[in-house]
């Protein structure tokens, strides 16, 4: 107790003094103090967000580094690193302006230069960056702080997947490590984001440490979602690496941790009635349990044996097994998540029908399934996927289809997803994951969305009419006609079925009761604009 | 005896380079791909390929393991695949935890071990011997884990007397160092305790029926509390024996404890990279634990020589 | 080093309800573990007359608690954990007694050749030196996690590190017995070596290792619930007590009978089986104490 008040007045009192002699600093940061310690859903193993797409990668991309445009709490994008910008008549050429003080953690200035190597370096790793730079004729400094892209042909999409959540995020880094192959890490983790990466107090799996950035110039909006003014009000935040979930809810009731990203929804009733925390959904659209099914060998080969499947599950179990509390899930049967701007009930008859395993038996046979064993992969220490594998064999075994379970972790899952040998050979038939609501609701941004087969995302679903509309979508002016090519990509991919979908969950964090001004964002949780009271 | 030192390091660097060839086989042969888990879930499977090319993975392995060999040979364990932190300085960050337990655990252990064995055999087939015994093997038959949760349950969070997990520095405080380590040394002790009390035991008893105890009884010249001075210093070579193989039960208890108790330590480094297949750090973190699990057998068989003057190398 | 020891005449089953009752005053650790195995060992093979199906699930009756429906509730998914908890001991005996079974084996054989040549001796016992350094544990996880989970590899992965610890007793045993007089008379008047090994060395080893399998048994099972705690166990659908306590972890607080019951159960029979060993080894050869 004694150390923290010491630090924070230490803390306070360097502030004051930079105030004093810059300018610059009294607006970027206000007075604040202490540590916030967080227990994240995972263990950032990787520091670098373009090089792998896992989330907690990006939750530590949005700590250190800043992006040129963000979505705010109404999933709009909003300018964040740039301050204005224009779009040419013929829809060709964007000309973007970054606004003033930008400055990386080493001292030096951001330039657009360093944007533009960041964007294509990102643009090699992203779905949504290779969709949009197959239009894209050059994208180009043109001076320290205009950068523009022009187009082939009109785009709809440049501004939407410059600001989106998923992984990867467009980070902008410097340009030596921008230059980095996309395909290396790079070593060196500068950004011009609200925090800096404290390497010397961080331990490897155990914590991960972010002082807050004094020289970081914010914009003047109010904070939302990613978007506006980044003000850090806490010192320091560290990410605590706590595995077990027992020991973190523990750890948060004992008051050792103030913010519990993932509390197990079976807990949550413990932790409503404590009286010192405070549960809170923050990503509303949650996530959806997906099911992937392999196009490439028997049965699912066979689009009676993929329909069988949207008629074999009951989304209801899959929630009940591993969220309890209906509070916190909900069925959906659209192709674009619940509750997101391309939700629609086009071709969902059969969702009213599901569970219907006759139906499913009768379509199993239509496929001229003959006995052969099925390969569901399946990852025991996640939970969710331990149990959805279990109950997706239990119905299958049902229908008298010859399920099998490979047992293994996650990390042997993700390795035989990849194989696309035959499932006797090493490969299999369906692997259960789930995706972010926000990403499942965009046709472009989710790489499991794209149906180009070998190409394409695990399952390697193949489907040439889903690839033009996908295109048509990206292409479409507004919401609403955006929604109408949605419509028509719903409508044929519940015909041939390129996955399955088991349900949509929201996942609340759950903090101590000193913590105000948690931001609302699906997808990644940032820790500017907290403060402890 | 110096000889003898020298002749059993020298049989250690041959243990090492064993397990070393072991474990890289064991890693390298079996299925797990690390550049499918780093590229993240929205990676394509070419993605994959080409990040597992830059990673040196698909070189044949007799080259992986010289490269790995020559690194180690060298004093460099490599480089985490995922973090590209050197793989000693991981293992250095993490060690304060593990020995800090390791030791409080040891300690405890003997202490309470010892009292508990020389009670019963002082008092063989009493009520109290029955008691502590029964009680012993029940610490052998209880998990880890169970003891674990079932210590957080009462101790912290109905009673809030203790932190519930992590770890403080020593360098921080006695006492905040000590507070964090007092439930995990409990579960973690318990196996141990139960193994060391019925040893001491068994010796004690042993050596009370030798022919000087009793002589030294039957004269009426000896008190109780000179007769377990005696007793127990002969007991002490099985006593240390057990400890010697104890460890390896500890370091396997270790890697339990430090999860339950989110121990930032050696045990979960190496869990964690198992998961997610971070061969330089297994390969590290195998080739320490089985150093010292040799070489603190080394020291257990040259304190033979200090407990018991018969044994000469 | 023991030789045949004589009292193992009197395992021999005794004749008479006079006898038998002399034998469990005397040994009355053997009879307790003993007792309870075997309750266990009936209960687990019978349980398919009246335990119902401990894979089928429910997720809609999930985590009720015991009820004449379900004795002893239900888990998560649903499940009935009474089915689950019998079927268990199925699986947790399986294991402990297959490690037991394989360790001593291998083991055995691995040490015989050890003890007997000493060309073997030297390169046998460094290669066994090498994998007991292996912690016992992180070798089975790691080869239960890089391999695909199932109940045949976590037997396989437990039983890797124990076959030193066998073969060190194995050898022990016959480079005791080698020097001993009718050894080196049966070795003068050329008995074929695989007799001597049969007829004479065989036999010593037999006391210790029975003592010594019971203490691997124990210890498989313990590991078998520790490698399913640490997510690298049998897989969570097979129905093991260390899989059942794993996996209820989380229910530690609002559903206390999903961890209670597989964890009397394992603690139970650990205990029965480390009783029997205790009385064992008091029975067949004191000395063994000081040794293990």
């Amino acid at each position: 107790m004694l150390r923290s008040t010491r630090r924070t007045f230490v803390h306070g009192s360097m502030a004051t003094a930079g105030a004093l002699w810059l300018p610059k600093r009294l607006r970027a940061q206000g007075a604040g103090g202490g540590t916030l310690r967080t227990v994240m859903h995972g263990d950032l193993r990787a520091f670098d967000p373009i090089w792998t797409t896992a989330n907690i990668t990006a939750y530590h991309g949005a700590m250190i580094y800043d992006t040129l445009f963000a979505l705010d709490e109404s999933m709009t994008p909003q300018p964040q690193m740039v301050s204005q910008w224009e779009v040419s008549d013929d829809r060709l050429t964007y000309t973007f302006e970054l606004r003033d003080g930008l400055g990386f953690s080493d001292g030096s200035p951001v330039t657009s230069r360093d944007v533009v190597a960041s964007i294509k370096r990102w643009a090699a790793r992203d779905g949504a960056g290779q969709h949009m730079m197959q239009r894209v004729k050059e994208i180009r400094a043109e001076n320290e702080k205009t950068f523009v892209i022009e187009l082939e042909e009109p785009y709809g999409l440049v501004i939407d997947v410059m600001a989106k959540t998923s992984t990867p995020l467009l980070y902008i880094m410097r340009e030596a490590e921008a230059e980095t192959d996309p395909m290396e890490q790079v070593t060196e983790f500068i950004g011009s984001g609200p925090f800096t990466f404290n390497r010397d107090e961080t331990r490897q799996g155990a914590q991960y440490v972010y002082d807050r950035r004094d020289d970081y110039v914010p914009r003047d909006e109010p904070a939302s979602g990613l978007a506006g003014g980044k003000i850090v009000k806490m010192d320091r935040v560290i990410f605590e690496n706590i595995e077990d979930s027992q020991t973190a809810m523990a750890a948060l009731q004992a008051g050792e941790i103030d913010f519990y990203e993932t509390p197990p929804l079976d807990l949550i009733s413990v932790l409503e009635m404590d009286p010192d925390i405070t549960v809170e959904v923050l990503n509303q659209t949650g996530n959806v349990g997906w099911m992937r099914l392999n196009f490439l060998h028997p049965p699912f080969d066979n689009v009676k044996a993929r329909q069988a499947m949207l008629h074999l599950i009951d989304q209801e179990e899959f929630m009940q097994a591993t969220f309890g509390n209906p509070e916190y899930y909900n069925k959906c049967a659209s192709n674009f998540a619940c509750g997101t701007p391309m939700e629609n009930d086009a071709n969902t008859e059969w969702f009213e029908r599901a569970p219907d395993p006759e139906r499913a038996r009768e379509l199993f046979a239509e496929a001229g399934y003959d006995g052969q064993p099925i390969t569901i992969l399946h990852a025991t220490n996640i939970d969710f996927m331990n149990n959805a594998a279990q109950i997706v064999a239990q119905r299958l075994r049902e229908i008298g289809i010859n399920a099998e379970l490979a047992t293994s972790d996650w990390g042997g899952v993700v390795t035989r997803r990849a194989v696309m040998e035959a499932p006797a050979d090493g490969g299999w038939n369906i692997f259960i994951t789930w995706a972010g609501g926000a990403s499942v609701g965009n046709p472009i941004a989710l790489a499991g969305h794209a149906a180009n087969g070998r190409d394409g995302w695990f399952g390697w679903p193949e489907d040439e009419l889903h690839e033009q509309l996908r295109d048509e979508w990206a292409m479409a002016e507004g919401q609403e006609g955006q929604l109408e090519v949605a419509r028509k990509i719903q409508e044929n991919a519940w015909e041939f079925v390129p996955h399955v979908w088991l349900g949509q969950w929201v996942a609340p964090v759950a903090y101590r009761n000193d913590i105000q001004g948690v931001l609302k964002i699906p997808e990644i949780v940032p820790f500017w604009n907290i403060e402890r009271v | 005896m110096l000889a003898y030192i020298i002749r059993r390091l020298g049989s250690t660097v041959l243990v090492m380079v064993i397990v070393g060839v072991f474990v890289f086989m064991l890693l390298h042969l079996s299925p797990g791909d690390p550049a499918a888990i780093v590229a993240g879930d929205q990676a394509s499977p070419a993605q994959i390929a080409q990040i597992r090319e830059r990673l040196g993975l698909d070189d044949p392995l007799p080259i992986q393991f010289l490269r790995w060999a020559s690194g180690v040979v060298q004093g460099d364990l490599g480089v985490s695949i995922f973090s590209g932190e050197p793989v000693l300085k991981l293992i250095g960050e993490r060690l304060e935890p593990t020995v800090s337990l390791t030791l409080t655990t040891l300690v405890f252990a003997v202490v309470i071990a010892v009292t508990f064995g020389v009670i019963a055999a002082a008092n063989a087939g009493s009520l109290a011997d029955r008691a502590l015994m029964g009680f012993s093997v029940l610490g052998f038959s209880v998990p880890v884990f169970v003891v674990g949760y079932l210590l957080i349950y009462v101790f912290s969070i109905q009673l809030r007397w203790l932190p519930v997990q992590g770890y403080t520095p020593i360098a921080q405080g006695l006492w905040p160092w000590f507070e964090r380590l007092i439930l995990p040394t409990i579960a973690l002790g318990m196996a141990y305790v139960a193994l060391i009390a019925r040893i001491t035991r068994t010796s004690m008893l042993e050596v009370l029926s030798e022919d000087y105890i009793r002589t030294a009884k039957a004269k009426g010249v000896a008190s109780r509390p000179l007769l377990l001075k005696h007793a127990l210093k002969n007991a002490g070579v099985p006593i240390v024996t057990v400890i010697g193989i104890g460890v390896a039960l500890l370091i396997g208890g270790v890697v339990i404890t430090e999860t339950v108790f989110n121990i930032p330590g050696v045990g979960r480094l190496v869990v964690d990279a198992i998961s997610k297949r971070d061969y330089p750090i297994i390969q590290g973190v195998i080739l320490l634990f089985s150093a010292a699990y040799v070489l603190i057998n080394l020291l257990v068989d040259i304190s033979y020589t200090f407990l018991d003057p018969r044994i000469r190398y | 080093m023991s030789t045949v020891p004589e009292t193992s005449l009197e395992l021999r089953q005794p004749r008479s309800a006079a006898g038998l009752w002399r034998f469990t005053r005397r040994n009355p650790t053997i009879v307790a573990g003993a007792t309870i195995l075997f309750v266990v060992m009936a209960l687990a093979l019978s349980a398919p007359l009246f335990a119902g199906d401990p894979l089928s699930m429910t997720p809609a009756l999930r985590l009720r608690p015991p009820s004449a429906e379900f004795w002893f509730g239900t888990d998560h998914l649903g499940r009935d954990l009474f089915a689950r908890t019998l079927y268990g001991a199925q699986i947790s005996l399986l294991v402990g007694l297959s490690v037991a079974a394989f360790s001593i084996s291998v083991g055995l054989v691995i040490g015989l050749l050890a003890g007997y040549y000493r060309r073997v001796d030297a390169v046998v016992m460094r290669l066994m030196d090498g994998l007991m350094a292996i912690p016992a544990i992180l070798l089975a996880i790691a080869l239960v996690a890089l391999t695909q989970a199932s109940v045949f590899v976590v037997i396989v992965a437990i039983t890797i590190p124990e076959v030193p610890r066998v073969v060190r007793l194995v050898r022990s045993v016959v480079l005791g017995v080698r020097e001993a007089p009718y050894v080196e008379a049966a070795v003068a008047s050329g008995t074929r070596t695989g007799k001597i090994i049969i007829r004479h060395i065989l036999p010593n080893t037999i006391a210790p290792l029975i003592v010594q399998s019971t203490y691997i048994c124990a210890s498989a099972i313990l590991i078998e619930s520790a490698l399913s705690f640490l997510g690298a166990g049998t897989p969570p659908d097979v129905p093991t007590w260390g899989n059942m306590i794993a996996q209820s972890r989380l229910y530690l607080g609002p559903a206390p009978w999903t961890i209670f019951f597989p964890g009397i159960a394992l603690a139970v029979i650990v205990l029965a089986v480390n009783l029997l060993g205790d009385g064992l080894r008091d029975r067949l050869d004191p000395r063994l104490a000081r040794r293990m």
